[in-house]
């Protein structure tokens, strides 16, 4: 069992939260003091990722339960290691951020997606799945924006509802096999409670048609959040189903049809920052339909294709965070001929557009073209054919539509001031790009990770298939050019199935509220015309033995009762927020007493 | 590079757009003439794919195709006022 020692990351993240609260004020307001702190943690995890050996680490006792922290093989660190990088870049920039709580729940929130990944059974798997949940939530509402409240409020629920479908079939699978093991199920062998847990899990890997959380928050998401939010929840999602469920079926039709949906809305919506939430979408679809054909090559190409993707969605949310934060809007019909006010923002925007799109030279190509090629050798010519279909509509939106609304022209210019931008947000965006470059020519530093053992060897860099490339992404640009007029962004929402979401959820407030306002309404009438008289009555009598000298003996309590009040007013701030924030301490305590007691 | 330095040289690029296209279209047919002498011998897509430009064609007419049926056929349907769900 505990053979060498194994550094988990989340202790370093975790530890991080906890100090950061207790830094004094002066001293985190010195922006190298607190970038410092904020990379401590990644550094940590970046090194017990590299130095780790395969193994069992860290088995807990808690609730006559054996809890696995570390179950580190192949498949867990390729994960661990893209997470701590994009830890490391989302650190450096956001160190900018004054905000404690953005580094305190930026932490809970990685340490949640560490965690994932390294547990060993379920039931870890649980606690650390709505550790994440809870850290995003709060994430989200560090934008401090009112859109962020609702959007957060909307966000949590629906990975509330995911996590209870998640329990409830970890539970149920227990109850019937006696074990909480976290491993691959054969779909010919599934039970009912195998589907609840994968329910459970396509709702934080956006599965259409449960992805409508995502093109909802994300959006509104802060700036620096935004980078933590873009690869934790889906890509940790993506790692659970390639642990349970690789080779189901309905994930590789699943998966295909998130591709092309994805690449739908986002060709017709016009907040930059949502076209590229759907792209997550499309894009976790090629991995997911990788996982769900499940053959050695598929499997790999979908490892890969996450790992480059994190990269690049986290490169092109810091480009528009970038835009957000500097002109104050993301929406392209505001925007436009910024290539010559943010210049090097159009840059590593741009690498990160070619690497999505697959164009050679950048790590798309090398991760993308392999989980195609894997689904056509496997004959699945139509899932293939759906995911070539997902790569145009991708150059289209984010290689083209996107930049060109952005930094170049096709509209009228944005006008208005470009506030700079600090330098750590350009040294985050850099090394982002710089690490997709590098990967895109030299595949092999990314495909010496990958964990399943496949015949033969994938080579992107033949000349027929750069040429295919070429010819496939050269001539959806030529779609576009022809396009340009047409596709032209406008201010509008396009309705999605969250509609369905919001229906439900308006038609139970108002079967909750009606009988509750009804009775209400009744209570009124009789407290109006019975209640009002007798209280009337008694105040009259109670006036006079007040006068009769009880004043003096009274005053005193009354500052005790006034106290009392006030403090109980100051925490019901009526924000539920910081309600859920109460309920999340207070729940860890009563584990924590029952792990210490237990 | 410096901000206002790479700024310039991209304004002058925007001046030469024209340019680009002819650089643009040559890339393209580049591409195509190439593709004649260098294919796939292993098609994924029913040996459609082995034919030369096959990949041309289907960028082209996927491409126009999804433009213009989303933003003309079905984003009507489907799009509403910024603010329909009032947040």
């Amino acid at each position: 069992m505990e053979t060498s020692c194994f550094i988990h990351p989340s202790i370093a993240f975790l530890t991080l939260a906890v100090l950061v609260p207790l830094v004094p004020q002066e001293v985190w307001k010195v922006k190298a003091f607190r970038g410092a702190l904020a990379l401590v943690a990644p550094l940590v995890a970046l090194y017990g990722i590299f130095t780790a050996v395969p193994g069992t680490y860290g088995a807990l006792h808690y609730l006559d339960q054996a809890l696995v922290f570390g179950r580190v093989d192949k498949l867990s660190i390729v994960f661990g290691q893209v997470f701590a990088i994009i830890a490391t870049i989302g650190a450096i920039y956001g160190m900018h951020v004054e905000e404690k709580g953005h580094y305190v729940c930026a932490s809970l929130y990685v340490a949640g997606g560490f965690g994932c990944v390294f547990a060993g059974d379920l039931l870890t798997v649980f606690l650390f799945w709505e550790l994440m949940s809870i850290g995003s939530t709060f994430l989200i509402w560090q934008a401090r924006t009112k859109e962020s409240v609702g959007a957060g409020f909307r966000y949590f629920l629906y990975h509330t509802v995911g996590g209870l479908f998640l329990l409830g079939g970890l539970l149920l699978k227990y109850k019937a096999t006696g074990s909480f093991a976290f491993v691959g199920v054969d779909p010919t062998q599934a039970q009912y409670y195998d589907w609840l847990i994968l329910t459970g899990f396509c709702v934080n890997a956006a599965v259409v048609p449960l992805h409508a959380w995502l093109p909802d928050a994300y959006p509104r998401a802060s700036v620096a959040g935004a980078v933590y939010m873009c690869a934790f929840t889906t890509k940790t999602a993506v790692y659970v189903l390639a642990r349970g469920f690789a080779g189901w079926e309905i994930l590789a039709v699943a998966g295909t049809i998130m591709a092309v949906f994805g690449v739908l809305y986002a060709c017709i919506e016009n907040n930059a920052r949502r076209i590229l939430s759907y792209h997550i979408v499309s894009q976790v679809g090629y991995m997911v339909a990788g996982i769900g054909i499940g053959t050695a090559m598929t499997l790999n190409g979908a490892v890969a294709h996450a790992y480059a993707h994190i990269l690049y969605k986290g490169l092109l949310f810091m480009g528009t965070g970038a835009i957000l934060y500097s002109v104050g809007t993301a929406k392209l019909d505001k925007l436009g001929g910024l290539a010559t006010k943010l210049p090097w923002v159009m840059v590593w925007y741009m690498v990160a557009a070619l690497s999505i799109s697959g164009m050679p030279l950048f790590n798309g190509f090398i991760s993308k073209t392999m989980t195609i090629a894997g689904a056509a050798e496997a004959h699945r010519t139509i899932l293939a054919l759906g995911m070539e279909i997902a790569a145009v509509g991708t150059f289209i939106s984010v290689g083209i539509k996107l930049p060109y609304f952005a930094f170049w022209g096709g509209k009228s210019e944005y006008k208005g001031e470009v506030k700079p931008l600090p330098m750590n947000m350009y040294i985050g965006m850099a090394l982002c790009g710089m690490l997709c470059i590098a990967q895109g020519v030299y595949p092999h530093m990314l495909y010496q990770f990958l964990p399943f053992h496949a015949e033969e060897a994938f080579h992107p860099w033949t000349i027929d298939k750069v040429l295919n490339s070429g010819l496939l992404l050269g001539f959806s640009g030529l779609a576009f050019y022809l396009t340009r007029e047409v596709i032209k962004p406008h201010a509008f929402l396009n309705l999605d199935f969250d509609w369905f979401y919001r229906l439900i959820g308006s038609v139970t407030m108002r079967a909750v509220c009606w009988p509750i306002s009804k009775v209400d309404d009744v209570w009124t009438e009789v407290y109006r015309t019975g209640g009002l008289r007798a209280l009337i009555a008694m105040g009259d009598g109670t006036s006079v033995f007040d006068k009769k000298g009880i004043d003096t003996v009274v005053d005193g309590s009354a500052y005790t009762v006034r106290y009392l009040g006030r403090v109980g007013a100051k925490a019901q701030t009526a924000q539920l927020q910081d309600y859920l924030a109460f309920a999340a301490v207070l729940g860890l305590g009563i584990y924590a007493l029952v792990w210490y007691f237990g | 590079m410096s901000q206002q330095g790479l700024g310039e040289i991209l304004a002058k690029w925007r001046e030469n757009w024209k340019t680009w296209r002819i650089i643009f279209f040559a890339v393209l047919a580049a591409m195509v003439v190439l593709n004649v002498f260098f294919h796939s011998h292993h098609g994924h897509f029913w040996h459609l794919d082995e034919t030369p430009g096959f990949f041309a064609v289907f960028g082209l007419v996927v491409g126009l195709a999804m433009v213009i049926i989303m933003k003309k056929i079905v984003q009507p349907f489907i799009k509403r006022g910024e603010d329909y769900y009032g947040d």
